[in-house]
């Protein structure tokens, strides 16, 4: 966005001599605060969900408050927890080891159909969810016949590495050439230049990159339930089943609040480090 | 050329070979592929598509289209108030992630919302609207996909409006024009690219619709696809059906997906 210029242009040009002499109910306040209003219902409507979820996973029977439901989340609900950070954990590591050379191969080397070859590699994020499910369940039972953690964390990895691909394209576009040239000229292989120049100022944009493929794949439950392997249920996965088998419980709710709260905090975390800059080409605005 | 490799080879095995094996799937009668005597080919499950499952492909276009024209009407107000008005934009965006954590969340919050006695009921009421007939039902499961791709409009719309240099509004209010036709002869104008690209997005987005109407849906919006080609396909094992509902369903949200980019000109290698 482009924004960032706009608010001085604004400031001249909207508020101060019509503010002066305007009485107390202009049409131009009304409209401003209407505007603020407008946005603030909409923001409320998209974290009801979150917060009717929170005020419920806090009663306990007979309309108590009850902090015990969220002792489920590490006690029963642990063994979920832990498939959920090991499957991310994984599946990041897996996506860095393929966006980082492929975003420096995209950006550094002028060859032909480097767009088309792009382009192929972001496919992914347009096919739903549910047909990665079915398409990779079916070749993992009939053609792989891969059933352990690896086969949730490939598919993880598929749909999420287009994600990381695109910040850390965009760092590199924006990174001058100089800098790599100036330490090979100073005798660095390219390898050195790339681990000592490159990869620590393109830090916010793998960083970004890292911030969205932990959103989604931590919060994953629709490719989960097409191929988790037997006996690993991922904590969101775990949400669905309990809904669907159980109904509504507070306790799932905990659960459920537990992993907005943590994803959350990870975007909170980023914003303060890194600001919203970075995540400009992806998700977010 | 070698460092692509990794991603060539994770794109290639584990996305464009499973589809290549479903299409192969869809036309094949049930299981058959898995006998000894080898695949029987058929067109059955297409022809199933357009005749007993046609019902199915309806609804979740219905659903995508109806999800799309509430982010609209919703996105677009949204998206200039937040680019011409507000100062804290950061903090709005912080809190536009929580629709991003996943629809499951937003169905599941949704459920709670509308029970009987939950937060919704004293609001709906003063609408007079029966809060238990929004329980299960059509506005519900639209209103829930309609969050969940909300951000995704407002990204769009709000990248096209930053674009428009905000003076050219000020000329045509010079000119006297009213606020009504500077929005349809200037801003939207400007702004149909991202608007176009929003849409189809968000479109693209909502054909995979999978909790949304399970949660809150009736027996009808369940007839979603996603939804029929887990059923048949992981529950009742008819690999060939749920493989041509799953192309069926690839193919709507790569055309739309296709031109949403045309239209986005959003060239990131150039």
């Amino acid at each position: 966005m482009t924004a960032t210029a706009d608010p001085r242009a604004q400031g001249t040009t909207a508020s101060p001599p019509e503010e002066s002499r305007a009485p107390l109910l202009s049409s131009r306040r009304v409209t401003a605060a209407l505007s603020h209003v407008y946005i603030w219902a909409c923001l409320l409507v998209f974290v009801a969900p979150f917060l009717a979820l929170l005020g419920y996973s806090l009663t306990g029977p007979g309309g108590t408050y009850a902090v015990a439901n969220f002792q489920y989340v590490l006690g029963s609900f642990g063994d979920n927890l832990v498939s959920s950070f090991q499957v991310a954990a994984l599946t990041l590591i897996v996506d860095l080891a393929v966006c980082l050379p492929a975003a420096y191969a995209l950006v550094r080397f002028t060859f032909r159909g480097r767009r088309l070859i792009f382009s192929i590699l972001s496919l992914p994020l347009y096919v739903p969810g549910a047909v990665i499910g079915l398409s990779l369940i079916l070749t993992y039972n009939f053609t792989y016949h891969i059933s352990s953690i690896w086969g949730l964390v490939l598919a993880m990895a598929v749909g999420t590495f287009p994600l990381m691909l695109t910040p850390i394209v965009v760092a590199m576009k924006d990174l001058p050439l100089v800098f790599e040239e100036a330490a090979e000229c100073l005798g660095a292989s390219r390898w050195q230049a790339y681990r000592r120049i490159v990869l620590p100022l393109i830090g916010p944009g793998i960083s970004a990159g890292l911030l969205l493929a932990f959103i989604i794949v931590f919060n994953e439950y629709l490719v989960t339930l097409f191929v988790h392997p037997p006996g690993l249920v991922t904590a969101p996965l775990r949400v669905f089943n309990l809904i669907r088998t159980a109904g509504l419980a507070p306790t799932t709710a905990a659960l459920a609040v537990s992993l907005q709260l943590v994803s959350f905090v990870a975007v909170l975390i980023f914003f303060r480090l890194f600001g919203s800059r970075n995540l400009k080409g992806t998700y977010f605005v | 050329m070698v460092l692509l490799v990794p991603a060539a080879l994770l794109a290639l095995l584990f996305l464009y070979y499973p589809l290549v094996f479903i299409v192969q799937l869809s036309f094949t009668v049930a299981d058959s592929f898995l006998s000894p005597a080898g695949p029987v080919y058929t067109l059955d499950n297409y022809k199933a598509m357009f005749d007993r499952y046609l019902p199915n492909v309806l609804v979740t276009l219905q659903l995508a289209t109806l999800a799309t024209i509430v982010d609209l009407l919703f996105g677009f107000p949204f998206a200039y108030i937040l680019v011409r008005r507000i100062r804290y934009r950061t903090l709005v965006r912080a809190l536009m992630v929580f629709p991003m954590f996943g629809a499951l969340y937003i169905a599941f919050g949704m459920r709670f919302i509308l029970l009987p006695g939950g937060f919704a009921t004293p609001i709906l009421q003063l609408f007079g609207i029966d809060p238990a007939s929004l329980l299960y039902s059509l506005p519900s499961v639209v209103f829930a996909m309609a969050i969940f791709t909300f951000p995704f409009m407002v990204m769009n719309v709000a990248t096209a409006l930053s674009n428009v240099d905000p003076t050219l509004e000020e000329a045509a209010a010079c000119l006297g024009a009213r606020p009504w036709q500077t929005l349809i002869r200037v801003i939207i104008p400007l702004t149909r690219a991202g608007i176009v690209a929003g849409m189809l997005m968000v479109f693209g987005w909502s054909v995979g619709t999978f909790a949304e109407p399970l949660l809150l849906g009736t027996i009808n919006e369940q007839r979603a696809l996603a939804l029929t080609l887990y059923q048949r396909g992981v529950v009742q094992t008819d690999y060939g059906l749920s493989s041509a509902m799953g192309i069926v369903l690839l193919v709507i949200a790569l055309l739309v997906s296709y031109f949403s980019l045309r239209y986005s000109r959003g060239a990131l290698i150039e």
